[in-house]
C-alpha cells in the first residue's frame, strides 16, 4: 500500500486551493497518511488533519485570515530596534502586534494539540538562532502554526520550547523532505511563488517583498535538489490561477479553492494509476 | 506514452507523446539511456505533445542529459508546453537545459 502525502507550501490565500484538491481526494475515497504544512500551508494543514470537514476549514480559515491581523502595529517592538539605547531591544523586530494573530488562531487551533489529529500532521518553522529547519509535530498545533506563519519583520518569532521560532518559509516553503522522511511514496506538492507586488508603498510591504524574492528562489532550489534527489514520486500541484491573488483576497476563497480541485482533478487519473500500480511510486 | 525517434543528421529528435510520470519515466530512460550509448548522444527532445512531468520524468531527463554530456554530447529540449514549462522551471531545469521554442531552432543549435 502506497503512502499518500499532502505537502502544503508558503502562499497565503492561495494555500486555500488545498481544500480543493482535498475535496476530490475525499470524494475518490483517497486517504492521506500524513498532511505537511509550511507558513500559509501550516494553516491548512492544520484545519485538514484535526478533523474539520472541508466546508468548516474553509470557513475557519476565510475568519481566521483577514487583514485585522496585520492592522495593529507593535511601536514597543519598532522603537525597541530603531531606539535601542532608549527603549532596549529585546533580540527580533515586528512590526505588527500579534494579538489580533493569536485571537484569530484561537477558534481553529485553540487547544488542539497533535496528537488529537486525524491525519499525522507535520509544520514546518525555521530556527532564528541556526537558522534550522525545524518540524513541528507534537504539542499546541496553534503555537506551531503561529511559529510557522512568522514572517520576518512582519510578527515576531514565537518560542517553542527553548528555542524561538520563525517563517518555515525561511528553510523551506515547500518542505517535501518532511514527506519522504516520514515514509510517503507518493507526495501531492502544492507549492506557489509568492507575488512581488506592483508598488512597495509601506514598510510591511517591502518586508513582504524581501521576504518573497528570498522565499521563491529558496523554493526553486529546494525543490529541485528534493525532486532529484529521492525516489519517491513527488506530483506537483500548480493551480493555474489566472486572476490575481493578493494577501489578503480571502473574497477569492471560492476560485482559488476551484482551481485546486482542477489542479487534482487534471492528476486523478494518473494518481488511481500509480496507486493501482505494483511498482515503487518513483520508478 | 509514446516515443518517436527520428534522425536529422546525427541529430535525434524525440519525440514523446503523453505523461512522463512515475509509470512512464523508465520506458523513457531505457529508451533514451540506450540511444545515447549505442553512440547518438546528440538529443532534441520535443515535448509538444507532453502535458505532465513529476518527479521520476525529471529524474529520467537529468540521467539521460549527464550520460549525453559525458559523450560529448547534449539534450535539448524544444516546443515545452505551459504545464510542462512551469514545472521545468520550479525545478531549475530550465538554468541547465538548453530549451527551444522549435524543434528546428534546437536542432540548429547544435551547428558549429
Amino acid at each position: 500500500m502506497k503512502r499518500v502525502a499532502i505537502v502544503i507550501g508558503a502562499g497565503s490565500v492561495k494555500c486555500a486551493a488545498a481544500l480543493g484538491m482535498w475535496k476530490v481526494l475525499r470524494r475518490e475515497g483517497i486517504d492521506l497518511d500524513m498532511v505537511v504544512g509550511c507558513s500559509g500551508g501550516s494553516i491548512y494543514a492544520g484545519v485538514m488533519a484535526l478533523g474539520y470537514d472541508p466546508e468548516t476549514c474553509e470557513r475557519l480559515t476565510r475568519e481566521l485570515w483577514t487583514p485585522k491581523v496585520t492592522m495593529r502595529r507593535d511601536w514597543r517592538s519598532m522603537l525597541g530596534a530603531f531606539l535601542p539605547k532608549v527603549f532596549g531591544f529585546d533580540g527580533s523586530l515586528g512590526m505588527v502586534h500579534d494579538g489580533p494573530l493569536l485571537e484569530a488562531l484561537e477558534p481553529p487551533f485553540g487547544g488542539r494539540t497533535f496528537e488529537e489529529a486525524a491525519i499525522p500532521l507535520h509544520i514546518v518553522a525555521t530556527d532564528l538562532h541556526d537558522g534550522g529547519k525545524v518540524v513541528l509535530n507534537r504539542g499546541s498545533v496553534r503555537d506551531a502554526v503561529r511559529a510557522s506563519i512568522a514572517i520576518p519583520y512582519v510578527w515576531k518569532p514565537w518560542r517553542i520550547g527553548d528555542r524561538w521560532l520563525l517563517d518555515g518559509c525561511l528553510s523551506d516553503p515547500l518542505p517535501v523532505d518532511v514527506a519522504i522522511r516520514e515514509g510517503a511514496d507518493v507526495i501531492l506538492a502544492m507549492g506557489f511563488e509568492s507575488p512581488y507586488p506592483r508598488r512597495i508603498k509601506s514598510a510591511t510591504r517591502y518586508a513582504f517583498q524581501v521576504n518573497s524574492i528570498y522565499t521563491n528562489n529558496l523554493l526553486r532550489a529546494n525543490y529541485s535538489f528534493h525532486n532529484l534527489a529521492h525516489h519517491a514520486e513527488i506530483i506537483p500541484m500548480l493551480p493555474d490561477f489566472e486572476r490575481e491573488i493578493r494577501l489578503f483576497d480571502t473574497d477569492q476563497f471560492p476560485y482559488v479553492i476551484e482551481c485546486g480541485a482542477r489542479a487534482m482533478e487534471a492528476q486523478l487519473d494518473y494518481l488511481h494509476r500509480l496507486l493501482e500500480s505494483p511498482e515503487p511510486a518513483g520508478a | 506514452m509514446d516515443i518517436r525517434i527520428q534522425p536529422r543528421g546525427d541529430i535525434a529528435v524525440v519525440a514523446i507523446t503523453g505523461s512522463v510520470d512515475g509509470l512512464t519515466a523508465e520506458t523513457l530512460l531505457s529508451t533514451l539511456q540506450g540511444h545515447v550509448q549505442a553512440g547518438h548522444a546528440r538529443l532534441v527532445v520535443d515535448l509538444d505533445g507532453v502535458d505532465y512531468t513529476s518527479s521520476a520524468g525529471l529524474r529520467a531527463l537529468l540521467a539521460t542529459v549527464k550520460e549525453a554530456r559525458r559523450r560529448g554530447g547534449d539534450l535539448r529540449l524544444a516546443r515545452i508546453n505551459p504545464n510542462v514549462r512551469k514545472v521545468l522551471e520550479l525545478s531549475g531545469f530550465v538554468t541547465i537545459l538548453k530549451c527551444f521554442e522549435g524543434v528546428d531552432e534546437a536542432v540548429d543549435s547544435f551547428a558549429p
